[in-house]
């Protein structure tokens, strides 16, 4: 058994763009964003129950930036302290009705009092696993254990992220933090890559009104039961990288010697570190002098 | 000479499996007896009853089989005999005639209600009576927990302070842990000695054990009090919880609860109680096993109630024992198996010695039990290093146990031997007549040195003699 010591925090990343779930649920009125939150906040209850010494967070992913749904206020009161939120009043556990309130009052809160300005209609996913890193971050410190994970929920993929993204991917390989992904719409190559490099698991939903139990049946067990269970196997990844100064996918590219940044044009300078390449011009041909010929 | 009688301290699942079905049944109405049950799952098991748990219909046992990947068949029979044990699931018969499993539905559908809501609420909470004008807080309450426990504690070890109600003395009697000759006070078994060394949440929980197997006699309901314990140990610390709603024998329990210190209540008729750390690490208590590993990490919940701070207890290398402490009962605790040496006010020297460990063992207490009391209280300082013991000590005391164990007893067997005999005497017999014929003297010899031979070693076998096997 875990020693008292141990925490498995599990890290929830929802993606809420509002203009993708806008036209979802146009599409698809059965599955909105709240029975989305529903099927995490199961996923959430789940978790916490499995062991006193299970922890979670659930960060909102918008347009603009990213809020950390639950918990709301300082990570250390944790157990001890009478919660101010008053328990549902039914059989649910309390720690669990607790959370899922807070979980419920903050989204509606996000999504009421956040604006889209109209050119940025990207989710900030690299900027939300970015703050979630942090978080992971901020209690390893405090407290010593072994295993987190981070679970992502994405609808759609933008390659202006991409160098955000890897930097975030390697930073979480180094500190073996495992990220999953849980795809609704479309493969996206880049959280493809996060879940390899990582070792988490991948998987794009064929059906989305069984969100739910894909989350309990592939992404509830922890690494060590993952070893032991049969799961979905891993996809083929696309490790073509963007170029850094239009950010499209490249296969051949030029690389700069220095720093290793690609970019798919020429370019005398390099835009990151500011190394002037040398250019091998052709040689000039001189002219042939003809010797004078001398008079007898 | 009497064998020792070793201390068992079982956890949760081997409990609840010696209960009836009816029992397990009626046990699984309440959302916290789930939830607890569901938490002691090993963890494979865990990930099965969440797959099975929205599920409406049985699945076949194949298709079970096929979760898990080839190497780990072993832990999937593990768990597959656990939850069955249990009474978590049943075997169905599927249509095309498989086998099928499908969970208890009592059970899930009171797992459903502790995740996801619904049903009844487990205990009013006290927003019904207002915020408490004499609020305790945590620490208040962690102090009364220990002050109540230890009374208990000091009791057993026989200090004169200490009294407790005739209801508990009893209870400890029944448990084995006292023993009361007709008129005297109760003294101290074998057994007691070795409860006094566990650490706090496996004291508790062996005392909780005891406690409901007398509940039957005392006229409680069995399934009641595991399940308002079960729900204790889930509530938060530092709330208040009403008693309304609450039966006679429920009631009752409170009371006692409220003496080992499980529960905070202002007054017998008040109507809100605060459920202390020690109720809330109930449930924790019982996973861990009595004699846990050497783990450095060793868990702050077990000394920490016991004295306010995480160890106090320094071993050196040559035998002697630094207790950082005035309580006296540690170091009653202490002196049982050592020398006291030296006592200031805030520390206390003893030493280890071969007398001191054998009397200690005479009494009842293993090697193995002095040695995690040692580890569970050690000091941060001898926490850093590993082994958090040093090994000359602990392997000294296990020789000094062994010292004493020379003798091994095993049953005598006897009963095929007669047979041989018998055997043997009619050949001899039948021999010595043919052989000498003609002297009838010969015949007369044998016959009788025979017959003398066997009614011999019958009767030495009939008293069942024992083989005592020596080991120097």
């Amino acid at each position: 058994m875990a020693s008292e010591d141990e925490i498995n925090l599990l890290v929830i990343v929802v993606d809420v763009n509002p203009i993708w779930w806008g036209q979802q649920a146009q599409r698809e009125p059965e599955f909105t964003l709240s029975k989305c939150l529903d099927a995490v906040m199961v996923m959430g209850n789940a978790h916490m129950a499995m062991t006193r010494t299970n922890k979670l967070a659930v960060i909102a992913s918008h347009c603009q930036d990213s809020h950390f749904l639950y918990p709301s206020k300082s990570w250390r009161g944790g157990d001890s302290g009478a919660e101010d939120a008053s328990s549902s009043g039914d059989g649910k556990y309390e720690l669990l009705s607790i959370a899922n309130n807070l979980i419920a009052e903050e989204i509606r809160n996000v999504m009421s009092k956040t604006e889209v300005r109209g050119n940025s209609t990207d989710t900030l996913l690299a900027g939300s696993l970015a703050k979630a890193l942090c978080c992971i971050l901020s209690i390893k410190t405090v407290y010593s254990f072994q295993h987190l994970r981070h679970v992502i929920k994405a609808a759609e993929d933008c390659a202006l992220q991409y160098m955000n993204f890897m930097n975030v991917i390697f930073a979480a390989q180094k500190q073996n933090i495992l990220i999953d992904a849980c795809v609704l719409d479309s493969d996206s190559g880049l959280l493809q890559q996060a879940c390899d490099i990582t070792g988490g698991l991948y998987l794009k939903i064929p059906q989305k009104l069984a969100l739910a139990q894909y989350l309990l049946w592939v992404f509830l067990p922890d690494s060590e039961q993952r070893s032991q269970l049969v799961l979905p196997p891993p996809a083929h990844v696309d490790y073509r990288a963007a170029c850094f100064c239009h950010r499209n996918l490249i296969e051949v590219g030029y690389v700069c010697s220095v720093c290793l940044s690609i970019f798919c044009n020429f370019s005398p300078i390099c835009t990151t570190c500011e190394t002037a390449f040398k250019i091998q011009l052709p040689q000039m041909v001189k002219p042939k002098k003809k010797k004078l010929k001398q008079s007898t | 000479m009497k064998l020792r009688v070793q201390l068992q301290c079982k956890n949760l699942h081997e409990y609840l499996r010696e209960l009836s079905p009816e029992i397990l049944d009626r046990l699984y109405n309440h959302p916290a007896t789930c939830l607890a049950v569901y938490r002691e799952l090993p963890s494979l098991a865990k990930n099965y009853v969440m797959r099975m748990l929205f599920l409406d219909q049985p699945l076949p046992q194949a298709a079970v089989a096929l979760w898990v990947k080839k190497d780990s068949q072993k832990d999937h029979d593990e768990c597959v005999s656990v939850l069955a044990g249990l009474r978590l699931w049943h075997c169905q018969q599927l249509q095309g005639g498989l086998q099928g499993y499908i969970l208890n539905p009592v059970f899930k559908d009171n797992l459903r209600i502790a995740l996801l809501g619904g049903g009844r609420a487990w205990a009013d909470e006290g927003s019904t009576l207002g915020p408490d004008r004499h609020a305790r807080d945590i620490d208040s309450l962690d102090r009364y927990a220990m002050e109540r426990w230890e009374v208990i504690l000091h009791f057993m070890v026989g200090s004169p302070c200490a009294a407790v109600s005739q209801d508990l003395a009893q209870l400890l009697v029944q448990a084995g842990l006292m023993k009361s000759e007709a008129g005297e006070a109760p003294y101290i078994t074998s057994a007691g000695f070795q409860f006094l060394l566990l650490d706090t949440a496996s004291q508790l929980w062996y005392f909780t054990l005891q406690y409901l197997k007398t509940a039957q006699s005392r006229g409680m309901d069995l399934v009641e009090i595991l399940s308002f314990l079960f729900q204790l140990s889930f509530s938060t610390l530092g709330r208040d919880y009403s008693v309304e709603g609450m039966s006679e024998s429920l009631l009752t329990f409170l009371q006692h609860l409220r003496e080992f210190g499980l529960v905070f209540q202002r007054k017998r008729k008040s109507r809100r109680y605060y459920p202390t750390r020690l109720a809330i690490t109930l449930a924790a208590g019982v996973t861990t096993s009595s004699t846990s590993s050497s783990s450095s990490s060793s868990s702050n919940l077990a000394s920490t109630p016991a004295t306010g701070d995480a160890g106090f207890i320094v071993v050196e290398t040559n035998y002697r024992i630094y207790a950082y402490t005035n309580s006296e009962l540690q170091i009653a605790l202490v002196a049982l198996f050592s020398e006291m040496l030296y006592r200031f006010p805030n520390v206390v020297v003893a030493q280890v010695t071969r007398e001191s460990v054998q009397q200690a063992i005479a009494n009842g207490i293993t090697a193995q039990q002095i040695i995690h009391f040692l580890r569970t209280r050690a000091h941060p300082v001898m926490l850093k290093q590993t082994p958090v013991l040093p090994p000359t000590i602990t392997d000294q005391i296990r020789l000094w146990e062994l010292e004493r164990d020379r003798l091994q007893f095993t049953e005598g067997k006897h009963a095929y031997l007669c047979v041989c005999v018998c055997v043997c005497v009619c050949v001899c017999v039948c021999v010595c007549v043919c052989v000498c014929v003609c002297v009838c003297v010969c015949v007369c010899v044998c016959v009788c040195v025979c017959v003398c031979v066997c009614v011999c070693v019958c009767t030495s076998l009939r008293n069942s003699l024992e083989f005592i096997d020596v080991h120097g």
